[in-house]
């Protein structure tokens, strides 16, 4: 009778049975033997679908349990008291946290900002945009070490040897105020008060007040006297003395988040000058209108350069 | 710092790794075994086995040493069913390859039946993913669509249908 049914309104049976409601059984009677083995493959392979398709998360979910449940089992041939263990484990937890966790200090500047650090020792940091430096916290008092990134200027307390460590050379002084640029291929150091040694792979320089050193992508090293008292840079202006253009370039880059486009120009024209932090307008006024280089910002953010 | 999301022990890195790759190794290792809850078991033991050896795996390397590792313990649990099975030597009936429930789901089926779902008529789609990747019942989708049960099970059945015709006999 059922069968029957079925049939009249043959139009939805197999939807009732995925649905359960019509059994294997009953679907055998109606369809053709090789059509009855395709739909059984048919809905295996629909739930297995479901599953390949499905989120993974409670695996992850086991695999996290697992991972932290080996490190029980470990404590666990130590010590019979499994209470000590987890005991042991918390506190190790935490050491190991304020151990790892606060070891190395990583500290970056975005576009256009500017950040002072303290340090332990009193050492003061100012960081220009664009750059990161990275220190050892827990080994301060000994190892007054800094690697840096980008430019900053330091302000050391006297005490045991300061180091920074750049990928262009290293800058060693004993307490002093100084600024170093390390920029790609762009090394720059000024003291401005004390002494400072800078060692670069090819000569080591000591540096009096006011004296500066510069290398520029590997070509030989320049020094001047400069007539500042600190970088100009700490009161919102980039100032630069005879540097190819594309370094200039950078630095507005860096300081106000946009990309220029210099393809169509000579960027290795030195420039000497400076462009303030305040507006970009005017930066790009006095940089490019002294060059007589046209500028012109085609969508936000991406200024093209061309010859007037 | 770059270094630091190449490096595996970093829990971030392990993460976005799980991310990219546990669909691919549990689907690869299924189709090797026809078992979604082993294929969820070697997955969870594979990962398990990257974070052990985190220090040592290069970030680059990584993929095929999942790959690598998944297969190795998919063998590995071969072999202990093996001599799990000699051990119960009163077991008279398996369930094996042979056994008439066991239908063997194929990588060229399951790309064929995807393949066939995606290409169903809009109508017969819209029903089929409700009812089967939404989990809706039938009265509920007859509700959302605003048709009645009926019509619904009518696309359904003719989905089935379809389905039936591209995957031609098993």
């Amino acid at each position: 009778m059922k069968t029957k049914e079925l049939h009249n309104e043959n139009d939805s049976f197999l939807a009732q049975w995925l649905e359960g409601k019509l059994s294997d059984i009953e679907l055998k009677k109606l369809v053709s033997e090789s059509d009855y083995k395709s739909f059984l493959k048919i809905r295996k392979g629909l739930e297995v679908y479901d599953d390949l398709e499905g989120s993974t998360n409670a695996s992850f979910a086991k695999i996290q349990d697992h991972i932290s449940n080996k490190k029980g089992k470990v404590r666990n041939l130590n010590a019979n008291h499994w209470f000590i263990g987890i005991a042991a484990s918390v506190v190790l937890f935490f050491g190991l946290f304020t151990i790892l966790g606060n070891d190395i200090v990583t500290i970056e500047t975005n576009y256009g900002e500017q950040k002072t650090i303290a340090l332990l020792d009193g050492s003061e940091v100012i960081i220009n945009s664009k750059s990161t430096i990275t220190f050892d916290e827990n080994n301060w008092e000994n190892d007054r070490t800094i690697t840096l990134n980008g430019e900053a200027y330091f302000k050391v307390k006297k005490g045991s040897t300061f180091k920074v460590l750049t990928e262009n050379g290293d800058v060693q002084v004993l307490g002093t105020q100084f600024n170093v640029n390390s920029v790609s291929d762009l090394f720059e150091v000024v003291c401005f008060e004390g002494k400072v040694s800078v060692q670069t792979n090819a000569e080591d320089y000591i540096l009096l007040p006011t004296n500066t050193v510069r290398r520029i992508n590997g070509n030989a090293i320049e020094k001047w006297d400069i007539s500042e008292s600190n970088p100009s840079w700490i009161n919102g202006e980039s100032s630069f003395k005879s540097v190819p253009l594309k370094y200039v370039i950078s630095a507005l880059e860096s300081q106000y988040n946009i990309k220029i486009n210099s393809d169509t120009i000579n960027n290795t024209i030195i420039f000497t000058g400076s462009f303030t932090h305040e507006s970009l307008n005017t930066a790009l006024k006095t940089v490019f209108k002294s060059l007589q280089i046209q500028y012109f910002e085609k969508e936000k953010g991406n200024i093209y350069l061309s010859v007037k | 710092m770059p270094k630091d999301q190449h490096n595996i022990c970093h829990s971030k890195t392990f993460e976005t790794l799980y991310q990219m790759y546990a669909k691919d190794i549990r689907r690869f290792i299924f189709f090797k075994t026809q078992d979604i809850d082993k294929a969820e078991d070697i997955l969870q033991d594979t990962f398990i086995k990257l974070w052990d050896n985190c220090g040592k795996v290069n970030y680059d390397k990584a993929k095929s040493f999942l790959y690598t590792v998944a297969t190795n313990t998919f063998l590995n649990t071969i072999k202990h069913e093996k001599v799990v099975q000699k051990h119960q030597q009163s077991m008279t009936s398996q369930l094996s390859n042979e056994s008439p429930e066991f239908i063997m789901l194929e990588k060229e089926f399951m790309e064929k039946l995807e393949r066939t779902i995606n290409s169903l008529p809009e109508k017969q789609k819209e029903v089929f993913l409700l009812n089967r990747i939404e989990k809706k019942k039938y009265k509920e989708i007859a509700e959302q669509l605003g048709i009645s049960v009926k019509a619904v099970e009518k696309r359904m059945h003719s989905a089935l249908l379809v389905l039936r015709e591209h995957i031609g006999n098993v």
